[in-house]
């Protein structure tokens, strides 16, 4: 993993370019830093970096422009940065093709889970296993079966089928959107009523304090992230 | 008294013009065409002080109709014969509208000089705790640990609290600029509780928090971000005034008309006239001084409520104050969502 792997950092703001540049070499990873989107292109095209971390606020252009070009060339990783009240750009990036996002003012460690969790994606270090296990729960897809500790968890088709989506997409940022259309299909992309009713009830089986969620986090305005990492919970 | 409050100026602005009216029929011989129709500018001038300009032009109407009426002849006649009259008439609303507008020009500056300092004040305070915590870290050489870490925990509650003001003054903004700026959608209450909860996750009390959710509770239609800042300055501000050890309850109960919160926390009883000013712009109960914050959060907090058709009050009970929140549940959403295990 520390094979120095290089991270871009576009951002127009030198505060904040050098204080993540400088946690990001602490933790072993080399960065560039370009501050507008052609020489980011430039940057990209000759350094061919390993993650992206890209300010949604950028002086000449639109970042989800940006982000529709990265991905038609490759498909290094995009962590998206963006100011508060913005969460429509933020899921507009994800369609877009981002993989995650952060909210100003962010915390470093925030930054890097999300740096973490999009690298091991990437890489392919979650290996394909028949029953996966996040803390207490396990699940086995081909049974269709989930646990919680020993006891067999009772859940419904669709809490089931919602669960096996979290778990599958684990420590992703999960727009609303998308969720609907994976688990109710084409159509139903903005019945938010039944995806609130249905994680409300699978929080009641798989919670301990379903008012200090540790595994279904709400992403406010976004969507909605299960968390299979200890660091990140909370 | 409660019905008339909102129509007080009207009403005294009518109460006015009737003692003018008894006044100048009274004296009509001493007095003279020209006293009574100064006398008629009174109620314009009183009026216009308000700085409504709406207003102004109403009570000056009825004021000009009087004058017409009962004084300019041909008595009891709206028929001016002579025309200086008129004259007489475009000079009081043009009196009205000048003292209205410079009215509204004061007010207005006035509201925005509270606002920049309290602003310039809340804003300050925690800068001036990251600034000197920060420059101390970077000119001693802190060697202990814990009073390392205490310096850092003072830089990171001092930029969460200017972080939570800016996101109120945003909201607050976004709730006075247009009503219609609502994003409406289904809510989910424990949810907003549960990212309500995440903001205040390295505060030590936090988790001596008691929240009790009815199970029962329906999603409710309303603007997520801002019931979630609703949430949030009801916990910050019983955060605030509570100390360590002492009980914090949040409760959110339901039946099918209705959504209540409550917020509950153990502290010293408010004084009456507190309870209903709190919820003013810039108030803040003067004995709290030392207190961090600003007066911005429960005001935004009834914003917030009334933007939703809510009620929000506060009250005493026997071992401290609860704050008390009523939705009317106008929307459900559509049933037969329910599958069966």
């Amino acid at each position: 993993m520390r094979v120095q792997e290089l991270i871009l950092i576009i951002e127009d703001d030198e505060a904040i370019s050098k204080m993540v540049s400088l946690s990001l070499n602490q933790q072993g990873f080399k960065t560039l830093i370009a501050t507008d989107i052609k020489s980011a292109m430039r940057v990209i095209h000759a350094n061919s970096p390993d993650l992206i971390i890209l300010d949604l606020g950028l002086p000449d252009g639109d970042g989800k422009g940006l982000i529709k070009t990265i991905r038609s060339e490759i498909s290094t990783p995009i962590i998206v940065v963006s100011a508060r009240n913005d969460e429509k750009e933020v899921i507009a990036s994800l369609d877009a093709g981002a993989d995650d996002y952060v909210i100003k003012p962010f915390s470093i460690d925030e930054l890097l889970a999300r740096v973490r969790s999009a690298q091991r994606r990437f890489l392919g270090l979650q290996p394909a296993v028949k029953v996966i296990i996040c803390h207490e729960i396990s699940l086995d897809i081909e049974g269709h079966l989930a646990w919680m500790r020993e006891s067999v968890l009772k859940l419904t088709p669709t809490e089931f089928n919602l669960l096996k989506y979290f778990i599958l997409h684990r420590n992703q940022v999960l727009p609303y959107a998308r969720i609907l259309k994976e688990i109710w299909g084409v159509g139903y992309q903005n019945e938010m009523q039944y995806l609130r009713t249905y994680v409300n009830s699978l929080r009641k089986k798989i919670e301990s304090d379903t008012a200090r969620p540790t595994y279904i986090q709400t992403e406010l305005g976004i969507g909605y992230r299960f968390t299979c990492d200890s660091s990140n919970s909370l | 008294m409660k019905l008339i409050y909102p129509y007080r100026h009207y009403v005294i602005s009518f109460l006015l013009l009737l003692l003018i009216t008894i006044v100048s029929q009274l004296f009509i011989i001493h007095l003279g065409l020209i006293n009574i129709a100064l006398i008629h500018l009174i109620p314009v001038i009183v009026i216009a002080l308000r700085g409504n300009m709406g207003l102004t032009m109403i009570v000056t109407a009825i004021s000009v109709i009087m004058f017409d009426l009962l004084y300019v002849p041909p008595l009891h006649s709206f028929d001016v014969h002579d025309l200086s009259y008129v004259w007489s008439f475009v000079i009081f609303f043009l009196v009205g509208y000048t003292i209205s507008a410079q009215a509204k020009r004061i007010q207005g500056n006035a509201i925005k000089e509270i606002f920049l300092n309290t602003l310039s004040h809340d804003l300050k305070t925690p800068l001036s705790s990251i600034l000197g915590n920060a420059s101390l870290l970077l000119k001693e050489q802190i060697n202990d640990p814990v009073t390392r870490r205490n310096v850092l925990i003072q830089i990171n509650d001092s930029s969460q609290r200017m972080n939570r003001l800016i996101a109120n003054l945003l909201d607050s903004a976004r709730l006075q600029d247009n009503r219609s700026a609502l994003r409406m959608e289904w809510c989910d209450f424990e949810d907003l509780v549960g990212v309500a909860l995440q903001e205040f996750r390295y505060n030590p009390k936090q988790p001596q928090i008691d929240i009790h959710i009815d199970p029962e509770l329906c999603l409710f239609w309303g603007d997520c971000a801002l019931l979630v800042r609703l949430v949030v300055n009801l916990i910050d501000n019983a955060l605030k005034y509570t100390d360590e050890g002492k009980q914090i309850a949040l409760s959110i109960t339901t039946d099918s008309k209705t959504i209540k919160l409550l917020c509950f926390n153990e502290s010293h009883p408010i004084k009456k006239a507190d309870l209903k000013n709190m919820f003013d712009r810039f108030y803040r109960i003067d004995h709290s001084g030392d207190i961090g914050g600003s007066g911005i959060g429960l005001s935004i907090c009834r914003d917030i409520v009334s933007a939703h058709n809510g009620m929000i009050e506060a009250y005493n009970v026997p071992n401290g104050v609860c704050f008390e929140i009523n939705f009317p549940v106008t929307k459900s959403p559509s049933s037969g969502l329910k599958e069966l295990l």
